[in-house]
């Protein structure tokens, strides 16, 4: 397309339309259709009509204990997982970054296998291992001495949330340790020969060779993980159901619970807009970080 | 160098032995996988985890079928949806480019939950709920925004001067569109509607809410939803089922895994 | 074939001028080159002929009709590229057919026409290869088949050679001229290079920063250059300028610097005593300067004494570059004196040859 002069451009190219159309009909309107029912008393299968409450809904938030639980959860889950993910990931790199040939190719593409199981599975597969009795990760514990009585990891309040980020991290890992070695491999050759003639080694090649040209790749892999992670509904429904308690309850799951459980749509709808603000947030002062450095 | 090898073989470890449990337990006898001390390999191989899936009290076969012919109609029609969109957003030449790109970019962004409630009562009116129709417009949706960034980044790759050549033959965007670029960004086409389908495949949510009748199910939900009932011990069968689950997703993912990277690093390396 | 008429043409992209007050006569099957640095907008301006960009201002036209408005594919032309853009997965056959299949020509006469056309470019075997197995040569040759097969009225190429090793290059220019000379286009070419526009364009415009300073033949360029840009962006090895002092005197109007003399003609010398400028810049091409003993440095008109910066051999010749008080100058002259670095000599021309130009304006003064 011919770059026009400002006067005669267009305002719109109608190729984007139908894309533009489904958002604008599927989320779009129920955006707005959230913001509306916020302000109300909706409960679908209440005998009450809906009533308008205005902002009722958002101070009951601000005193809830469990929107309170279910924030932190998140972040823990969020921040932790892709945290963890991303220094697993580089490792990982890093450690097959000049393994060469069939083998290295082989080593790879086998490193890759937990992104390729469906996020259900996921759970199911570790809520099998996470057994009390009968489960794998405690036959193998308690057969290497390293606990002497099976632990009960998703029903104590304590465990459960570790025992979920371990799955999510375990799933996770394969994203960024791809995302790291197209990088790495993209490091011109160059430079590392001219790091090496300057005697770089080891540690110090990583850190200040390496890493910034990985900043890129690991700025927008860590924000794709964050906001994918913040969604993420399958793998701890299906194992924990956000419990014991709400020791797992993340802000989906929580709302999830809210719109159809309770079916109260008009609360449930108020913790989304909340939720949908502070994502808006952290994107924005995320990437003005990422600009200013 | 030692040290190295040995990281390497933990690493390995770590990732394959859930997915070998997983298999393992699949040919194990009831009895077997729920045994207090777990066996390392099947002692009593069998595959009548596979059989009871297919033949037994479940449609199996109708949430294979429900989430295959799903998955690959959204793949289908988000890839042809969203070449056109990521095609303009590439060249430019409309005043709004700037603000539809980062549009499409906050819809990404969007708690899909969220949405939940009002979608139920949009799809409600619509009369979409419990249809397969509704399954595939919900799934397309959710995942346009990233289809349209991924094919930009193979778009923007093709040269110039190509479509300006194209231009000069006298042919017009659409066909210049049909006949130059999607030609040469086939693999791209591939990888997007191959990411497009595992992100359907992975969608629990959604089908959860919105399809109410189990035959119309997916795997993902149905396997939640039976889990409370026939698989509740059935360690086997919920193994066997999981495993089915997990292998289109997993031949898929392989198919693609390269020119996969390429797609999404293309954006990211490139600043280096 | 199509005569192209600019005027006043003007294109900015935001607070960039690439293209300022342009004016421009191209006749009918003249082989017109753009030539100037990188950044002197010559492409913006063959694409503006393309129709690929829009004039901000000013107006174009084609054999006396506007066509600003006119839509690329509407225009009857043909573009060679300097990436050669040709459609990676179709045959070098579909290629040159894709255009001529837009006009819903019969499939008998497209083969006609793209046979035609391969067997004078020679690349009749080629037909049914793709583009990634063709060497550059080849994939120009096609590029350039693409653009004759569809026989249009003006022919756009951008630096098509660029991307070729020198021997290609030199092969090639006369490839294309012999190929101008059996069609009736008008062609427009775009090179940074001024040797390759001397020996190919019929009247070539000399272009930097967005405007046109010179349009002529290779000729009236090399010989009369309008101001100090074309007098050293044109001619091998380039021109060299010394800045003079100014004395005029009732007899005679002579230049001087330091350990540079130089004695106007008249014509030179008039020009200078209408204006009152107190310096004025003296360009001499290299050729016109010879190694001047002691007794010829007395009585050359035309006498720069200087020291010898370097020296380059250039199989019969050699280059020599003199640095003096007001500049630095090269002379081509022969190797039969052997000349050293640090040497201080005199080099001698004859007021005849010189050009001069204003201080200020750096404009020619004649």
């Amino acid at each position: 397309m011919a770059p026009r002069s400002a006067e005669s451009m267009p305002w719109l190219d109608p190729m984007v339309l139908p894309t533009l159309a489904l958002l604008a009909i599927v989320i779009g309107y129920p955006v707005v259709d959230t913001l509306l029912l916020s302000a109300q008393d909706y409960n679908l299968v209440g005998t009450e009509p809906a009533r308008f409450v205005g902002a009722a809904n958002y101070w009951k938030l601000l005193g809830d204990p469990t929107f309170r639980d279910a924030l932190v959860n998140t972040a823990v889950y969020t921040f932790g997982s892709v945290g963890a993910s991303s220094v697993l990931g580089l490792v990982l790199a890093l450690l097959t970054e000049n393994v060469a040939g069939r083998r290295g190719r082989l080593a790879r593409m086998l490193l890759l296998t937990p992104w390729a199981v469906p996020f259900v599975v996921v759970a199911f597969l570790f809520r099998y291992m996470y057994l009390q009795n009968g489960g794998a990760i405690n036959a193998v514990l308690l057969a290497s001495g390293l606990v002497s009585a099976p632990v009960s990891w998703l029903n104590v309040s304590s465990l459960a949330m570790p025992a979920v980020m371990v799955a999510n991290i375990w799933a996770m890992t394969p994203f960024f340790f791809l995302l790291l070695s197209a990088a790495l491999a993209g490091i011109p050759g160059e430079v590392i020969e001219s790091a090496r003639v300057d005697r770089a080694r080891g540690l110090s090649m990583i850190f200040s060779i390496k890493l910034p040209f990985l900043r890129n790749a690991l700025v927008i892999g860590n924000l794709l993980m964050i906001i994918a992670n913040f969604n993420d509904f399958a793998k701890i429904w299906a194992m924990t159901q956000g419990g014991p308690g709400y020791s797992t309850t993340t802000l989906v799951i929580y709302v999830y619970r809210q719109a159809f459980e309770s079916f109260s749509f008009g609360y449930a709808s108020a913790i989304g807009v909340v939720w949908l603000v502070l994502l808006l947030a952290f994107a924005l002062a995320y990437l003005r970080a990422v600009r200013a450095s | 160098m030692i040290v190295q090898g040995v990281a390497i073989v933990v690493a390995l470890v770590w990732s394959l032995a859930p997915v070998y449990w997983m298999v393992a337990t699949s040919f194990k006898t009831e009895l077997e996988a729920a045994r207090l001390d777990p066996t390392l390999w099947p002692h009593a191989a069998t595959s009548e985890n596979y059989r009871n899936l297919w033949g037994g009290s479940l449609p199996f076969a109708s949430f294979f079928a429900n989430t295959a012919i799903a998955c690959l109609a959204t793949a289908v029609l988000a890839v042809a949806i969203a070449t056109p969109a990521a095609y303009a957003l590439s060249r430019g030449g409309f005043r709004l480019r700037g603000a539809v790109g980062h549009a499409i970019l906050l819809f990404r962004m969007l708690p899909l939950v969220v949405l939940l409630a009002p979608l139920y009562l949009l799809l409600l009116h619509a009369r979409l709920l419990d249809s397969s129709v509704g399954l595939v417009v919900g799934f397309t949706t959710f995942g346009l925004p990233f289809a349209v960034w991924m094919l930009k980044t193979f778009i923007d790759a093709v040269p110039i001067e190509v479509e300006e050549a194209a231009r000069i033959d006298g042919y017009p965007r659409w066909q210049i569109l049909a006949r130059v670029v999607v030609p040469l960004i086939l693999p791209g086409l591939v990888t997007t509607g191959t990411f497009v389908f595992m992100e359907a495949w992975n969608n629990l949510i959604y089908p959860l809410t919105f399809v109410t009748t189990l035959e119309k199910q997916t795997l993902p939900a149905a396997l939640v939803l039976t889990f409370t009932g026939q698989f509740k011990t059935d360690w086997g069968g919920m193994m066997a089922a999981a495993t089915l689950t997990t292998l289109p997703l997993m031949i898929a993912f392989f198919a693609v895994q390269r020119s996969l990277i390429r797609g999404l690093t293309s954006g990211a390396v490139a600043g280096a | 074939m199509a005569s192209i008429c600019l005027r006043h043409v003007q294109k900015r992209y935001d607070d960039v001028h690439a293209l300022s007050d342009c004016n421009l006569d191209i006749a009918n099957h003249e082989f017109m080159v753009l030539v100037g640095p990188s950044g002197s907008g010559k492409t913006t301006l063959l694409r503006i002929i393309a129709g690929l960009e829009h004039v901000t201002s000013g107006e174009l036209r084609f054999d006396g009709a506007r066509v600003d408005d006119v839509d690329v594919a509407d225009r009857d032309i043909a573009m060679v590229f300097q990436n050669y853009g040709l459609y990676p997965h179709m045959s070098v056959y579909d290629n040159m057919a894709f255009g001529l299949r837009r006009r819903k020509m019969a499939a008998a006469e497209i083969e006609r026409h793209v046979r035609r056309t391969a067997k004078m470019l020679d690349i009749e075997s080629l037909l049914h290869r793709r583009p990634r197995q063709l060497s550059g040569g080849q994939r120009q040759r096609v590029a350039l088949g693409r653009a004759i097969v569809r026989d249009p009225a003006v022919f756009l190429l951008d630096e098509p050679l660029s991307n070729l090793d020198a021997h290609l290059r030199v092969q090639m220019r006369a490839e294309i001229l012999k190929v101008h000379r059996a069609v009736t286009a008008t062609a427009v070419y775009v090179t940074h290079d001024q040797v390759e526009a001397l020996t190919m364009g019929d009247r070539i415009a000399v272009m930097n920063e967005g405007r046109i300073h010179q349009v002529g033949t290779p000729g009236e360029l090399y010989d009369a250059p309008v101001d100090q840009f074309v007098a050293s962006f044109i001619g091998t090895p380039a021109m060299g300028f010394i800045a003079c002092r100014v004395h005029r005197s009732p007899e005679s109007v002579e230049l001087s610097t330091g350990s540079v003399r130089v004695r106007l003609g008249d014509a030179h010398a008039n020009a200078l005593r209408r204006s009152d400028a107190d310096t004025a810049i003296v360009g001499i091409r290299p050729e016109r300067l010879t190694v001047a003993s002691e007794r010829e440095a007395l009585t050359a008109e035309v006498a720069v004494r200087g020291t010898v910066e370097a020296v380059e051999m250039f199989g019969a010749e050699q280059y020599v570059h003199v640095r003096t008080d007001g500049g630095s100058i090269t002379a081509r002259v022969s190797r039969d004196r052997p000349i050293r670095v640090d040497e201080t000599l005199t080099l001698a021309a004859s007021a005849r040859d010189l050009h001069l130009f204003d201080h200020a304006t750096r404009a020619a003064l004649r």
